[in-house]
């Protein structure tokens, strides 16, 4: 079987990361912050290492890490406490589902705006973007990392500056990309950080969360048990418990603790390796006539939509199935991306590569792929 | 003494720069019926951590 949905979730994870699940579920297996014996107080001090972890990976200078069970309920959990009424917010048209869902219910519900940077519009100069889309009630300003439909990096400093220079507050959704581009929310001009385990971070699913330049100061998604003030009857007002009410996926944690320093051991070598299966497909795929690539000129992750000339893209897909080949086809959770290429329609063949994918397997694709006429 | 804490990752965060500041600590259970407080705290010789705590929200509890 060749495993080319990385975007979605990384299949095969580094051996430290599944050795550190089981170290928590066999060793430790208790919650954090709930019971103070021994072992309680060792699994609360993983989390906070764990929140510390994340903290420097993503260069903060605090750990202002709010752990959610994966970044889409982190950017729920921000939009709904941040956002207030007749505030405005831009996006771009690479915006996953989970920004666009949360922010069109706000807007259905009265509560907001938004407006979306055409891809036109990406390639203007952060200033004549900021001159185009903020408004006097601009509040917000969110991005992707990179696109999750064709692999291109979104994400750009200056624009970034530019925002914040205009005193809009600015978040990056980073669940495409994050092991693989280096940021930094102290320098780059983040106040506001979702990221998702189970992807580029290659820990297991079930743990996401949002990073805060700034304690937050708005009301958490949930209420419920938080270990604390257990006599109040609401979630107490205290950083971070009172934003993760209910169990924390502790195993997942503690794997992406392991994930995220195999990510930073590794990075150049992951790096080096995904640049160079990324060149070698890209380079086939431009030999295949019937093959459309979408922002092939960009600077990209290792992931790529196609389309293949007159078939539909769930064909396509079908096709590489039974061919032992694992894409995905459709819509991506990525509206917007597909109305700004006009692939409604046809939907996208996408292929996500990892560090452990091989050439072998990219030969094995693009044989399929030419017999797809 | 006893520094207690309203957040339990604060608890850590403390326990990691006393013990960067050289100086022994334990993480306890909170020894008072406050329940302001979260239910694990940091037991302490007669430190001044006041400086190595510095921008912290804490109390020193005998």
């Amino acid at each position: 079987m060749i495993y080319f949905d990385n975007a979605a979730t990384t299949k095969y994870k580094p051996e430290e990361v599944y050795k550190a699940f089981e170290y928590y579920v066999r060793e430790v297996g208790v919650s954090p912050g709930r019971g103070s014996y021994q072992l309680g107080i060792e699994a609360s001090r993983m989390l906070y290492k764990t929140r510390k972890k994340i903290a420097n990976y993503f260069g903060m200078d605090n750990a202002n890490v709010l752990f959610t069970k994966n970044s889409t309920e982190a950017i729920n959990l921000f939009f709904e406490g941040y956002l207030k009424q007749n505030d405005h917010v831009i996006i771009t048209c690479y915006e996953h589902n989970s920004v666009l869902r949360p922010l069109h219910k706000l807007h259905e519900e009265g509560r907001i705006t938004y407006s979306v940077i055409t891809r036109e519009d990406l390639n203007l100069s952060p200033d004549e973007i900021v001159k185009k889309y903020a408004k006097g009630n601009t509040k917000l300003f969110c991005t992707t990392l990179a696109s999750n439909l064709t692999g291109r990096i979104v994400y750009s400093k200056d624009l970034l500056k530019h925002m914040k220079d205009k005193g809009i507050t600015t978040f990056v959704d980073s669940s495409q990309g994050a092991g693989k581009i280096k940021i930094s929310i102290t320098s780059d001009s983040i106040d506001y950080l979702s990221f998702t385990g189970h992807k580029d971070l290659m820990a297991l699913p079930g743990v996401g969360g949002l990073c805060c330049k700034n304690k937050p100061d708005w009301k958490p998604l949930i209420q419920g048990g938080t270990g604390i003030l257990g006599d109040s009857y609401i979630n107490p007002d205290v950083f971070p418990e009172g934003y993760e009410a209910g169990t924390l996926n502790m195993p997942a944690i503690w794997s992406l603790n392991s994930a995220i320093g195999y990510c930073i051991d590794n990075f150049t070598v992951i790096q080096d390796k995904e640049h160079a299966l990324m060149r070698y497909l890209l380079s086939e795929l431009e030999k295949l006539s019937n093959v459309i690539i979408y922002d092939k000129n960009f600077e990209r992750v290792s992931t790529v939509g196609i389309n293949v000339a007159g078939v539909q893209s769930s064909e396509v897909v079908k096709v590489l199935d039974k061919n032992g080949v694992c894409s995905r086809g459709g819509i991506h959770c990525a509206i917007l991306a597909h109305e700004a290429l006009g692939t409604v329609e046809t939907g996208v063949v996408r292929f996500s590569l990892n560090y452990l994918n091989s050439m072998e397997e990219i030969d094995t694709l693009i044989n399929v792929l030419n017999d797809c006429r | 003494m006893h520094i207690v804490f309203y957040s339990t990752s604060d608890v850590f965060e403390a326990e990691e720069k006393i013990k960067e500041a050289g100086i022994e600590c334990k993480i306890v259970p909170t020894p008072v019926t406050d329940k302001a407080y979260c239910g694990v705290c940091i037991q302490i010789n007669e430190y001044d951590v006041t400086k190595v705590l510095n921008g912290m929200e804490f109390q020193i509890v005998d």
